[in-house]
């Protein structure tokens, strides 16, 4: 697949200019894991939140196998997260991180990726606290 | 490096996708000049002297195109470009024959021109085999064997394949295809003027050339067409008969002259060019490749033209690394397949996991390439395939000993 129409510049800069790239300890109890594609599509996001006591999101990181705006979508994910407590967290739409990057129609999937990627991130916390239900295998 | 709309940058990157298209060789833009300008005579125009010099000067065209590959003059036809001479070849000898004749046979690899054109053939009613291609990229000579049926009216393998640079037995293909008479088409876009073609060694029937991949101009290719043992097609075009008939519609003279010209340089130039390139090939491989753990050279190591080199770089994802490339112009499998989303079909021919097809860079070099462009490029790769790997979730589950295939990845 071919880089498409000069690739919009705000996709560019979350590559020039990482921000969150990296790993949070995944067997911490107040950080979420969410890993979700899979690399025979040609995307996979991994993407780590760290929750404070207030159910305020305090840090997030990410790594993405994937194109351009695939980094560009989760990058911006992790950079919105922040801040937020868990439920306005769980309101960011992949429609406003493609508006922001302004992604092309053959882009959108990136973002619905790195919705999907923040939400999972978001359950794996919560099946964290819960110490009733069983830890599983969660990879997703 | 400059960006269209970028403002007052000049840089623009460097040219390293030369299978998508070639710059004109200055040579051929001498050759043409006169053409666009003073002598624009249309070549058929019988009764005076524009049309007598313009026939002369795409005579002569024709001249050094057919010398090119051991050809007569007459048999070679002009074309808009190759995609044209392979529709002519496939569509235009099945039709002829399809009294009697209704199989045809190709490989999975071929240039989406070829292989649509025999879908389209299908819906005609006439069967295609798609011959499959080992994990090297050729095709297995006793499969083609046993593909043959008493109604087999054409065997079309392309020469040197567009994506991963593998060169396919021709010399043994053609063999094959007159001992049981029949017709053998190849692709030759990517070969001729490159490495030595020869149709009466090879025993090729008819062949695609493609102006614009030999530093000759875009618009303009020919089909070679032999005349003995006679090889007979419809023409898909109507008109006024002209280049005996297989195809009307006026010989745009002064792309002729320029593809004519690409060839007798190319000719000139074929044996330096090559051994140029090999060593700037040998140079950028062997240098990623040391300094890069888990790449894969897609394609045959040894039977391939070395001036297209399709690599693999495991965990990194191909568009991304092409994004962070900007300073140089590469392609990530080829043109065609870009408007859909699928990792390129020639990988999954050879038979590349899918993730590893995801990752794929094509380099070119060409007549033009320096050493400095070389180097650079290998330097900026190298560069940001450790960046992107840094990034990478795969590349780190990989360092955490994790086997990839035994993750359940989402669906999506």
């Amino acid at each position: 697949v071919a880089v498409g129409d000069a690739v919009p510049s705000q996709v560019v800069d979350h590559y020039e200019n990482p921000r969150n790239v990296g790993s949070l300890d995944r067997n911490a109890k107040n950080v979420g894991t969410g890993l979700v594609g899979a690399p025979a599509c040609g995307d996979v996001m991994k993407l780590q939140v760290e929750v404070d006591e207030n159910g305020k999101i305090v840090d997030a990181r990410f790594k993405t196998f994937g194109c351009g705006s695939a980094i560009a979508s989760s990058s911006l994910a992790t950079e919105w997260v922040k801040g937020k407590t868990i439920d306005e967290a769980l309101k960011i739409k992949n429609t406003d991180i493609a508006k922001e990057l302004c992604l092309p129609p053959v882009k959108l999937h990136c973002s619905m990726l790195a919705e999907d990627a923040i939400k999972a991130a978001l359950a794996d916390y919560k099946l964290k606290q819960d110490p009733n239900k069983e830890e599983s295998e969660k990879k997703a | 490096s400059g960006r269209s709309g970028d403002g007052g940058s000049t840089l623009r990157p460097l040219y390293m996708d030369v299978q998508a298209t070639t710059p004109l060789d200055p040579r051929v833009l001498d050759s043409m000049l006169p053409y666009l300008t003073a002598y624009y005579g249309n070549p058929h125009s019988r009764t005076h002297a524009y049309g007598w010099e313009s026939e002369a000067a795409m005579e002569k065209a024709r001249r050094q195109v057919a010398d090119l590959i051991g050809a007569d003059s007459r048999e070679i036809i002009f074309t808009s470009g190759a995609t044209e001479s392979n529709n002519m070849a496939i569509k235009g000898v099945a039709r002829f024959y399809k009294s009697r004749k209704k199989h045809i046979i190709t490989t999975q690899t071929e240039h989406k021109c070829v292989l649509d054109s025999c879908r389209s053939l299908e819906t005609e009613g006439f069967r295609v085999t798609y011959l499959p291609v080992k994990k090297n990229g050729l095709i297995d000579l006793k499969e083609l064997e046993a593909a043959f049926q008493p109604d087999t009216s054409l065997v079309s393998v392309m020469t040197v394949n567009n994506e991963i640079g593998v060169k396919q037995p021709i010399h043994d293909i053609g063999q094959i295809c007159r001992a049981h008479k029949v017709f053998f088409h190849t692709d030759a876009a990517q070969a001729i003027g490159k490495i030595p073609m020869d149709v009466n060694d090879m025993k090729i029937d008819l062949m695609s050339i493609s102006g614009h991949k030999i530093y000759g101009p875009k618009g303009v290719g020919a089909i070679y067409v032999r005349r003995r043992p006679r090889v007979r097609l419809e023409p898909l075009q109507s008109g006024g008969g002209q280049e005996r008939g297989l195809r009307s519609g006026t010989v745009p003279t002064p792309l002729a002259v320029g593809l004519g010209a690409a060839c007798e340089v190319a000719q000139q130039e074929m044996e330096y060019d090559h051994k140029r390139i090999s060593q700037l090939a040998e140079r950028l491989v062997t240098k990623i490749m040391s300094e890069v753990p888990d790449v894969v050279m897609n394609g045959d190591r040894e039977h391939r033209y070395p001036g297209c080199i399709n690599l693999s770089f495991a965990y990194v994802e191909g568009e991304s690394l092409l994004m962070a490339l900007k300073d140089v112009a590469l392609s990530s499998g080829s043109a065609c397949t870009s408007a859909s989303l699928e990792p390129s079909y020639v990988l999954r021919a050879i038979g590349t996991d899918e993730d590893l097809a995801h990752s794929s860079i094509r380099f070119g070099i060409g007549r033009f390439t320096t050493e400095e462009e070389v180097d650079y490029t290998v330097q900026k790769c190298i560069q940001h395939v450790k960046r992107l790997r840094e990034m990478s979730p795969l590349w780190e589950m990989v360092q955490d000993g994790i086997d990839l295939k035994s993750i359940k990845w989402t669906q999506h």
